[in-house]
């Protein structure tokens, strides 16, 4: 027992070690663009034998094999299959264990530092194993924000119709799941927007009725044959694909149902509309037809297709346009998709791509909600969180539709104010009333997520700002790098004895994480980058003195050797790791698309969408459209 | 199996799959009680969760004597009733080991599952039927919801913790392994959904008579859409298909209770109600932000869905692990942020008082039950209710002795008014006899179960 706390600190003391070794890894070798992949993975095939296999089994294998299973760990399976996605998390977590030299453990038979260098490069290459595969699929369930925007194209109704369901993580992460309260709501949704839509027995029909309905049978006329017209029609639309005959076969029993029981034709109508917007062809997407195949893997057919595409970019159903290329066949062709996207792109519909994903990435979402010291900022109504909020969401779209490099995001001489947003900004002379607009910046530290009052306020305490935490996001949410967490049992900066800090400001306070060794490795990293942006207060003000009155020193140097004395210069820094900015971005976007976390051979994919990017100089359409036209993207997985 | 269960369990266990008819109510003892038959008071199982653990020597009373003489400062406020609580000490967490990165992340997800998620497909749920969601297959279909889920904070955290899936962080319900049931946090959508008071015009209790049938017909209907799907497309198909099947239910039950009210009205005694049993309480929906009152509302509504008999079981997750902070208390500090208190003196008085505004809340719903006539005693003397955290101590994320608190008799099953300081079990044992309080026999152990907790139960 006495040895665990011993091997903890050890781990801590190695962060640093564990960050570098994931960063190396995370991208592909230097050859890696000239050899086909077949050649990799024959090479990595060969090195995983007589190299990694033997390393396991020599070091590994008496504690974590078949016979002994230490902390529930067993390699024997991966050995056996080690280019399966199971098998890929824990070659990554060999690495950062052994990486940190917290494995082998120190009573056990030691690697020579040359072979363990070589056993860590080894497996930054194990990606190339992973067949190819587009990853789990499982058919989706809208979201609340896609469900209420689709019930809007579908019937105009708004889609706040739909704001009392429970709030949901989009994208990667998303639960896909619900509960029976849930159902009950959308039947509830459903009767309601059925009362809002239709007029009630005897009235006048509405426009958008008639629409729906058409003409109605005259008496002698075929009252079912006009009702399955009406099926066909309006699930195919709600369903996003043509109905089947058997789909539209118990549309009709819906219909005779009413009918047996005595309702007028549009009442009957009614409750077979009512059948189509609780049935799961409506509240899932689903494939249009049965999908088999000797490998298991299937492209999506066009149908899907363009709901995976309208979803992702505007979060609601496919318009006319997607849909007749869909009838047509032709949207999985490479130009066309291409087009589509471009045409999706500037569409105002694509503000839904802020909304569900870049809102989450920048974490400015949790702006609306977020507790600040009322007393320490009163400025912080809910008219400034608006604006923080859409002053994100207006420079991300405007980078967008603008096809900005990924470098914009960083550096940027504009951005979008009003009157409630400009008194951060110290510019509420220039800037008045409440509308958003573009505007000029002066201040080169300003410009730019890192110079954005909704991020840095979101990055801060209630009452103060969190070097830290700014530091953190920067790294995972920007370029993309993992950082272990904190270690449980070490304080956090506040809980350092009082008496011995009181005199100490916050920046040499926070320099006591790098006095400390167990918590140096990691807060080199941090902290840096988190006091480069220490100008800006805990709601986004600039400032030149801190809470306590010290003077502020925006100065600092990365491991990497780069020094900054400003933002702004901290800002150029990271804007020059365009490669790393645009990766982080693929990964985050393909992830949200696909629902899912990445794995696997979506690593690879990801390293073959960086080539075509880097060479459009990192834009953010070109970005996008790699994304969706991937491989993942594009197919699915059915066994 | 005891006898107030008065349904088949083959009928209730809802499976998946579109094999399963709707069980009606009329065979589930409803109709036996409309003829007067007396059946037993049912018992009610209700959960309520905070997360990082609690600050030990405030919460655990010194020996048994002191439980009620004078009883720790965490549980002032249930003083008025603490002959019918029950404390264990000694109950363990799950060990989280292969997922040391994220104590957090499987607090409230393992709370209630008293197992470890899939290792290998962690980044999806992939977990275990927790103990609500048991409970709600057995006695669940014999009310017209079969559970309910209340929570205080919107279940949208992000933080990625050992590559688990996200939804680990704020859910503590699963129906199926892959299923984790979103929680309302809307007390007026739960007001209205469970007890009618809407005045939209979509309300369920508004329906269309046909509804039913229609519902029943698009169950059917997708058996085409499934035969094409892939397996792990059915599954999740399938779910949802569950999901609507409740809602029939649900529907069936508001004809049959519109059916007795309109018997009562014309001089049938109620089958349901004894005329001495306390009329259902009153909901007031706060207009304010305030923490205390709108979780005393949710608490209220949980207290009403047992009072009338809409649901026997619920979860209310009080807070979530993230960033929460209790303004109300004259602080801002973040609750997580407090709990790595490493002796602080002033940190710890926080958490103190952040863990007892969490138990004042769960004092004000017991406490209220136990003021309500139901049959010969109050309602609480039929409930289950346990309040607890994932975490001993959330300054090292101690997971050794969980602080929790059951409150009521269970029905007569459970033994109360006592501080049992050496408990010996972990946290599905405890589950597993809860549930066997209850009447539900378990057909294999739940989680890290390994027994009951036979001191735990009367007559032991």
């Amino acid at each position: 027992m006495t040895l665990k706390p011993k091997r903890r600190s050890r781990l801590r003391f190695n962060g640093l070690k564990v960050i570098a070794a994931l960063l190396i890894f995370s991208g592909p070798p230097a050859s890696a663009e000239h050899k086909d992949l077949e050649t990799l993975k024959k090479e990595t095939e060969e090195i995983f034998n007589e190299k990694v296999a033997p390393f396991v089994k020599s070091y590994c294998g008496d504690c974590h094999g078949q016979r002994r299973q230490r902390g529930g760990i067993n390699f024997l399976p991966a050995l056996d299959s080690p280019g399966k996605p199971m098998s890929s998390r824990l070659w990554k977590k060999a690495l950062a264990n052994v990486s940190a030299h917290d494995m082998p453990p120190e009573d056990a038979d030691q690697p020579s530092e040359n072979e363990r260098q070589q056993f860590l490069s080894w497996i930054g290459q194990l990606k190339y194993l992973s067949p190819k595969d587009p990853g789990p699929f499982v058919i989706r369930r809208l979201t609340k924000m896609e469900y209420g925007n689709t019930l809007h194209d579908l019937l105009g109704v708004d889609p706040s119709v739909a704001s009392e369901l429970p709030d949901e993580v989009p994208g990667e992460g998303y639960l896909n799941s619900l509960s029976p309260m849930q159902s009950e709501q959308y039947l509830e949704i459903a009767n309601e927007i059925l009362s809002q839509t239709l007029t009630p027995n005897g009235k006048p029909p509405t426009v958008a009725q008639q629409h729906l309905f058409g003409e109605a049978p005259k008496p002698g006329d075929d009252a079912r044959a006009s009702a399955r017209k009406v099926a066909i029609s309006f699930a195919r639309q709600a369903y996003r694909r043509p109905a089947s005959d058997a789909e539209i076969g118990v549309l009709i029993r819906v219909f005779d149902l009413a009918t047996e029981n005595q309702l007028t034709y549009p009442d009957a109508l009614r409750l077979m509309l009512k059948a189509i917007l609780v049935s799961p062809q409506f509240v899932f997407i689903t494939p249009a037809t049965e999908a088999s195949n000797e490998s298991g893997i299937v492209p999506l057919d066009d149908y899907q297709l363009a709901s995976r595409l309208s979803y992702f970019l505007w979060a609601t159903m496919p318009d006319s346009e997607l849909s007749k290329l869909a009838d047509q066949g032709k949207l999985h062709e490479p130009t066309i998709l291409k087009d589509q996207v471009a045409r999706m792109l500037t569409d105002k519909r694509a503000r839904a791509l802020f909304d569900g994903f870049g809102a989450q990435w920048l974490a400015v979402g949790e702006i609306k909600t977020k507790t600040f010291d009322p007393r320490k900022f009163p400025l912080i109504t809910p008219g400034m969180r608006q604006a923080m909020y859409d002053e994100a969401r207006l420079f991300f779209e405007d980078s967008v539709r603008q096809n900005h490099s990924v470098v914009r995001l960083i550096e940027s001489d504009s951005t979008f104010l009003n009157g409630t947003l400009a008194k951060l900004y110290g510019m509420e002379k220039a800037v008045t009333g409440p509308e958003m607009r573009q505007v000029k910046l002066t201040n080169p530290n300003r410009g730019g997520i890192l110079g954005m009052p909704g991020v840095l306020a979101t990055t801060s305490f209630p009452n103060r700002t969190s070097p830290v935490k700014r530091g953190v996001w920067v790294l995972e949410q920007i370029l993309g790098e993992h950082i272990p967490p904190p270690p449980a049992n070490v304080p956090l900066l506040e809980d350092q004895d009082q008496k011995d800090i009181s005199n100490l400001t916050l920046r040499e306070r926070n320099e006591l994480h790098q006095v400390n060794a167990t918590c140096a490795n990691c807060h080199k990293i941090l902290d840096p980058i988190g006091f480069g942006l220490e100008n800006f207060d805990a709601i986004g003000r600039w400032r030149e003195k801190d809470d306590a009155g010290g003077a502020i020193d925006p100065s600092g140097q990365l491991p990497s050797g780069e020094t900054f004395s400003s933002p702004k210069e901290l800002k150029t820094i990271i804007a020059a790791r365009k490669d790393d900015l645009a990766r982080n971005l693929t990964r985050k976007l393909l992830a949200y698309a696909l629902c899912r976390q990445l794995e696997g051979y979506d690593e690879i994919v990801v390293d073959q969408l960086m080539e075509p990017i880097a060479k459009d100089g990192y834009r953010l359409q070109t970005l996008i459209t790699q994304v969706i036209t991937s491989y993942p993207f594009l197919n699915r997985r059915i066994k | 199996m005891r006898s107030n269960v008065l349904i088949n369990r083959r009928t209730c266990l809802r499976g998946f799959g579109v094999s399963l008819a709707l069980p009606l109510l009329e065979t589930m003892g409803w109709a036996d009680t409309l003829k007067g038959k007396v059946a037993k008071l049912p018992v009610r199982l209700g959960f309520m969760y905070m997360p990082h653990g609690v600050i030990m020597d405030q919460f655990w009373p010194t020996t048994p004597d002191d439980f009620l003489k004078s009883p720790p400062p965490a549980l002032q406020s249930l003083r008025p009733i603490l002959d019918q609580c029950l404390l264990m000490k000694g109950i363990s967490g799950v060990p989280i080991d292969p997922f040391q990165g994220a104590p957090h992340a499987l607090e409230l997800s393992t709370w209630l599952t008293a197992q470890l998620p899939d290792a290998d497909t962690r980044d999806r749920i992939n977990i275990a039927v927790s103990a609500d969601q048991i409970a709600a297959n057995y006695i669940g279909a014999m009310t017209s919801l079969p559970s309910l889920e209340l929570a205080t904070m919107p279940q949208t955290h992000k933080e990625n913790q050992a590559g688990l899936n996200e939804g680990y962080y704020s859910h503590c319900s699963f129906r199926s392994p892959t299923q984790a049931l979103p929680a309302e946090t809307n007390p007026r959508t739960v007001l209205n959904r469970l007890f009618g008071k809407s005045n939209l015009s979509g309300h369920l209790s508004q329906v269309d008579p046909l509804d039913r049938k229609m519902l029943d017909l698009v169950i059917d209907g997708a058996k085409d859409l499934r035969r094409k799907l892939p397996q792990s497309d059915q599954h999740k198909l399938d779910e949802y298909l569950d999901s609507i099947r409740a809602v029939e239910r649900r529907i069936a039950a508001i004809e049959y209770r519109q059916k007795e009210a309109a018997l009562e009205k014309a001089g049938v005694a109620s089958s349901k109600r004894n005329a001495s049993d306390s009329p259902p309480i009153e909901i007031k929906i706060p207009d304010g932000d305030k923490r205390s009152e709108y979780m005393q509302v949710m608490c209220d509504l949980n207290v009403l869905a047992f009072q009338t008999d809409t649901t026997r079981v619920s979860t209310y997750i009080g807070s979530t692990p993230n960033g929460v902070s209790y303004p109300e208390l004259g602080f801002d500090d973040q609750h997580h942020s407090q709990t790595h208190h490493n002796k602080d003196k002033e940190k710890i008085r926080k958490v103190a008082a952040i863990t007892k505004f969490n138990i004042d809340q769960f004092a004000y719903m017991v406490n209220k039950m136990a003021n309500l006539r139901e049959g010969d005693g109050s309602l609480l003397d039929n409930c289950i209710m346990m309040w607890g955290s994932g975490l001993e101590d959330g300054n090292k994320h101690a997971r050794e002795n969980l602080p929790f608190i059951i409150a009521g008799k269970g029905g007569g099953s459970i033994n109360t008014g006592r501080f049992l300081p050496n408990t010996k079990g972990n946290q599905g044992d405890l589950l597993s006899t809860l549930l066997a309080c209850v009447g539900i026999p378990l057909e294999r152990p739940l989680g890290i179960a390994t027994k009951q907790i036979s001191e735990m139960k009367a007559n032991a």
